[in-house]
């Protein structure tokens, strides 16, 4: 059960502000999918909770040729799978999106509350760090942005200070010739992975690979960049053999937990055959671009 | 994909082919009122307060605080209930509604509140004080089994719960002759029922000498025995009433929980009606569990693949308390016998008590294990003999007996129709198995094949005590009729059949009849529902009941017509003379002239069954000889699975079948629905996904995220194809739906795994984790002998 806390609901995001800066001990809840389950099992209990669903104006996914592409914090799952923008520009994010979890909490869980809850085992931040997303955090002193890189701190753990919300993420208009893939082990469709791996390869203009990101979910307390394997990748003409070889350097890098899904070294095994899926997509993609 | 036909059996009116459920639309328009729905003046929440260790000795239990607490009208602790202990029979009478001096599970309950809201329940709870001793527990049976362990009951030493040692025919002489001898350990998981439907209790006092307790029961008869010794009440003060059931699958809708007990305390106390809803967490933490066993087969067989003889030995981990475990264990050895001829058998069994929550019965019940470890095996056998699974089941299966006939095993089970055979042969032809034979399809990671199995399960279950059901129809002056029975409806469909079946016999339509569910005040008492036994024995009772009253308003007819009770017939609600059909009457004007003439007949009609009771007489636990069954059903399954060789992740393709002998499909529609959910569904999740992870008597899966329970998409249709036999002994040829089809799933899956990569998965379920591994083993195996 729950503890019981005072419940507010704000239509905007300055109604919002305030109230986060009046009571330091709040508690956003967006579609409270995650929240809901850590308030059920007691793992914290807010004195205050803050309700931000109804606040319609960060519920937006906007695309510009220069500024690229803009997605409000309260946007649901649901609206960026379906969404015909993302679906012709970063058709990763749909495919990302269509498995996570099921329709149901999809309609309702929103991609803000997603990345706030700062779960390593999240789909959504892996892929963001592969396409260079950047996060505007804001509050009452104002707004600022930083890199989703940046932004998970630990298990359960992200760069919110006290007083602010997510309110968008931004993320860049690839350069020419980028593909960006993403994979995970499911028992189940709509399973968190077990392991996950979002991969973006960047090919110049001769077919080389100019740059490569590689990230991980599940595979340590934070979504985990594999820079060892990324390197492996870059300047190189890519193959199937340099895939795999990126794929055991990424494992060695995992440092995944063990649970009742699997042990931490099938985990690290998984990083091999995830990351090595996700690239060859991510490879075919680029070229194809 | 193949897909189940839409067929008509036999020649009647209502009966066998797709009757709609007389449930459905209550149901579908949420009018259904489940436990949880019950609301009264005045009511109470109550609320079970439970134990933080596994294994502790209760020292002091401190009320003081919860009782002061506002709101709060009563609690109660275990020491209310006067040293009374309840169990699965007599002899094992081993538990207390709440623990009084020491705690045997998780989670078990030690005291209970009632307050004027859940909220406050909750908070009383937090504030009643237990001082507890923790003591060293057991967690698996390889340390309950250990010299010197610590003892879960005190007077139970060594931890033995149950252990039977059954020999027939000669096992020894037979593996020295056989060509083959193979042995192999199985292994099978703890597993949730899986009912949606948590389960809750109402229960008040009209007056401080009777009860009434309205709860999620598939068995009513159980809490109407157990309260009355419970609270020293005779069973005519005890009253029972049956709402609708979410769903049951075995174990604790059949049988009492803590918060069961309290309820009715805690109403006792404060003479106000008491509800406990039992939360998802406390259903996925203490409720019971199928039981993890190890199976270790022994087989024999001539060089043709002939069955010589079967030495089984299961050990098992009975939890805390011994609830059904005797039947499980015989359960899961006295059918080893079928479905395929087998002479010479022996089981050993030892079932432990530990400090996890109790287990007992599961959809399947006992032959789901050794079902599996005996059906992979075959296909071992069968691959060492170079024979096909299909031909080596043939050559074992059952023939189904001549009529009149029956077939008798090696431990004295009785089979008076067997379809087995016939089974295998429309499974292999509707997958088109020759064809797809020693062909391996392989695309890129993916592997796929095709595995077989086949099995049986026991109807009608016979236990020690009380084994008839029982049914009474009163027929309403303006023609409809109230059909009262024992038995209980959890989700089966058997409300539908009893309905059913009386409509058929009276000649009138089903929407004339209206079923009257358990109250014990008034409806005819019933074992309940468990052991397959629902349709085959309350059918018969049906049968019986609309029988008398049809021969009570025959004989009105006959005076009307001036001819005899025999020349009378009843069909489509039109009365009439057989050999001249013109001098006829309706239904209602047959009843209402019965009801009005005078002096005018009330027609009551009654019937039970007979058939479970003396036929073959009752099945010997300690021996493991007779019948535990009425009759036997029987299936044979094919499953196309795909692997990733990669992961170890495997899925079932839409390329399944079962081909399935309940005797006659007295609701085409019910049995094809409960193979394909029931049956295959349950099957593929015990073969692929489901299991509760343990650590210390904690369960680390507790929610059904991380408890992998399939979905539509896991498990997608199979196709059913009837097959008949028409029993002797159940009514209109009926023998159960669906339990045996529930026990040839995982062995086919597993075969089909073999087919599909050359690894054999012997510990269910097949997670990805543990076929990763053993596709790992395979391919260092095959490096290592190509390096020599
Ligand atoms: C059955 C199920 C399966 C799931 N499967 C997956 C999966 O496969 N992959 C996956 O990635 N996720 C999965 N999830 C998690 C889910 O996708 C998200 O975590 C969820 O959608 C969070 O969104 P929400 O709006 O419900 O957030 P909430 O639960 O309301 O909030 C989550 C956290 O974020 C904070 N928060 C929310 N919005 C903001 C904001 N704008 N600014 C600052 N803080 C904020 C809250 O305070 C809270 O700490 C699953 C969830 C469920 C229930």
């Amino acid at each position: 059960m729950i503890a019981d806390f005072e419940y507010f609901a704000p239509k905007t995001v300055k109604e919002a502000l305030s109230l986060l800066s009046q009571y330091k001990e709040a508690k956003i809840i967006a579609g409270g999918q995650s929240l809901l389950v850590v308030l059920k099992q007691r793992l914290f209990s807010p004195e205050y909770l803050i309700d931000i669903k109804g606040i319609s104006a960060l519920d937006y996914i906007n695309y510009e040729e220069g500024k690229g592409l803009r997605i409000g914090a309260l946007t649901p799952h649901r609206t960026i799978e379906k969404s015909p923008v993302i679906q012709k520009y970063f058709p990763v994010l749909s495919e990302m999106e269509n498995n996570i979890a099921t329709i149901q909490t999809r309609n309702w869980g929103t991609i803000g509350g997603n990345i706030c809850h700062g779960d390593p085992a999240g789909d959504p931040a892996p892929v963001f760090i592969a396409l260079k997303a950047k996060l505007k955090l804001a509050s009452l002193g104002g707004e600022r942005v930083i890199d989703m890189q940046e932004f998970s701190k630990d298990y359960l753990e992200v760069a919110l200070d006290p007083g602010e919300m997510l309110s968008e993420i931004q993320i860049p208009k690839p350069a020419p010739h980028t593909g960006t893939a993403h994979d995970k082990l499911m028992v189940m469709k709509g399973d968190m992975g077990i392991i996950g791996a979002a991969v973006s390869i960047v090919l110049d203009s001769k077919g080389k690979c100019e740059d490569a990101r590689i990230v991980l979910s599940n595979a340590a307390s934070v979504p985990l960049r594999a820079g060892k394997a990324e390197k492996k990748l870059i300047g190189k003409v890519l193959n199937d053999a340099l895939l795999a070889e990126a794929g055991e350097l990424a494992s060695a890098e995992a440092d995944p937990p063990a649970d009742v899904h699997g042990s931490a070294e099938y985990r690290r095994e998984m990083v091999k055959v995830f990351v090595r899926r996700a690239a060859a997509k991510a490879l075919e993609r680029a070229r194809a671009a | 994909m193949a897909e189940t036909k839409s067929e008509v059996f036999g020649n009647f009116s209502i009966l066998g082919k797709a009757i709609p459920r007389v449930d459905a639309r209550a149901k579908v328009t949420g009018e259904a009122k489940y436990a949880a729905d019950y609301e009264f003046a005045d009511m109470l929440w109550g609320q079970i307060k439970r134990s933080p260790y596994p294994h502790a000795r209760i020292l002091n239990i401190d009320t003081s605080k919860a009782e002061r607490l506002p709101g709060v009208k009563a609690v109660t602790t275990g020491k209310d209930f006067g040293g009374f202990k309840w169990g699965w029979s007599g002899p094992t009478r081993d538990e207390e509604p709440l623990a009084v001096e020491k705690v045997r599970y998780l989670y078990e309950g030690v005291a209970a509140v009632a307050a004027v809201d859940e909220d406050t329940a909750n908070e009383a709870c937090d504030l009643i004080e237990v001082e507890y001793e923790p003591l060293p527990g057991v967690f698996d049976v390889l340390e309950a089994m250990k010299p010197g362990a610590p003892l879960v009951h005190e007077n139970r030493p060594g931890n033995i719960c149950v252990e039977y040692h059954w020999n027939f025919g000669d096992v020894d002489k037979a593996f020295a002759e056989s060509y083959l001898v193979r042995e192999d350990t199985f292994q099978t998981p703890r597993m949730a029922k899986g009912y949606l439907e948590p389960p809750a209790v109402v229960s008040y006092w009209p007056d401080s000498n009777h009860v009434v307790y309205i709860g999620a029961k598939g068995s009513p008869y159980f809490p109407y025995r157990l309260l009355s010794r419970c609270f020293n009440l005779p069973l005519s003060n005890v009253r029972i009433i049956t709402p609708i059931i979410g769903s049951d699958f075995g174990g604790t809708k059949n049988d009492m929980t803590p918060a069961d007990y309290s309820a009715v305390m805690l109403a006792k106390k404060t003479g106000r009606p008491v509800k406990i809803v039992t939360s998802q967490y406390d259903v996925l933490t203490t409720d019971l569990r199928r039981h993890p066993m190890w199976l270790t087969v022994k087989t024999g067989v001539t060089k043709d693949g002939i069955l010589k003889a079967t030495y089984l030995k299961a050990v098992a981990d009975g939890g805390a308390y011994t609830r059904m475990s005797p039947l499980t264990m015989m359960l899961t050895g006295c059918l080893t016998t079928l479905p395929y001829k087998l002479p010479n058998y022996k089981y050993d069994c030892y079932n432990y008590f530990t400090n996890n929550p109790s287990s007992a019965a599961m959809r399947g019940h006992g032959l789901y294990h050794s079902r599996f470890a005996a059906d992979v095996q075959l296909d071992m056998i069968a691959e060492e003999l170079g024979l096909d699974p299909v031909e080596i089941r043939m050559k074992n299966a059952i023939e189904n007996p001549e009529p009149g006939k029956v077939y008798t095993a090696v431990n004295d089970v009785h089979v008076a129709t067997c379809g087995v055979q016939e089974c295998i042969e429309k499974v292999a032809e509707a997958v088109n198995w020759k064809a797809r034979k020693g062909k391996k399809k392989v695309e890129g990671s993916k592997a796929y094949g095709m595995g077989f199995a086949a099995a049986t399960y026991n109807s009608g279950t016979k236990l020690s005590a009380h084994n008839a059901c029982a049914a009474i129809i009163r027929v309403c002056e303006d023609g409809s009729v109230n059909y009262l029975t024992g038995a209980t409806d959890v989700g089966q469909g058997s409300d539908t059949i009893m309905c059913a079946i009386a409509a058929e016999v009276l000649g009138i339509g089903l929407e004339d009849i209206d079923l009257k569910r358990v109250d014990t005040a008034f409806t005819p008492v019933d074992p309940g529902s468990y052991g397959s036994r629902v349709t085959v024995l309350a059918g018969q009772a049906a049968r019986n009941a609309a029988l008398d009253v049809k021969q009570q308003l025959l004989e009105v007819a006959a005076q009307q017509f001036g001819v005899k009770p025999e020349d009378v017939e009843i069909k489509n609600k039109q009365v009439f003379v057989k050999s001249n059909p013109t001098r006829n009457m309706s239904w209602e004007r047959l009843v209402r002239t019965a009801c009005y003439d005078t002096p005018g007949k009330v027609i009551i009609g009654r019937g039970y069954s007979t058939q479970g009771i003396s036929l073959l007489g009752l099945a010997d636990f300690s021996k493991g000889v007779g019948d535990i069954g009425t009759n036997y059903s029987f299936t044979a399954e094919a499953n196309e699975v795909e692997v990733d060789t990669e992961t170890g992740v495997v899925k079932c393709t839409d390329n399944s079948v079962i081909a399935h002998d309940c005797g006659f499909p007295l609701n085409t529609q019910a049995v094809e629905s409960q193979v394909q959910g029931g049956a295959y569904h349950q099957g593929i999740a015990a073969a692929i996904y489901e299991e509760f992870k343990m650590d210390s008597g904690q369960t680390l899966n507790a929610n059904l995220i991380d408890y992998k329970r399939p979905r539509a998409y896991e498990a997608p249709m199979t196709q059913v194809i009837h097959v008949l036999t028409n029993d002797p002994y159940g009514p209109f040829g009926a023998k159960e739906a669906s339990e045996g089809s529930c026990c040839s799933a995982p062995p086919a899956i597993v075969n089909a795994i073999y087919n599909a990569t050359g690894v054999w998965i012997k510990d269910l379920p097949t997670q990805p984790e543990k076929v990763f591994w053993a596709l790992k083993a395979k391919k260092e195996e095959k490096k290592g002998r190509k390096k020599k």
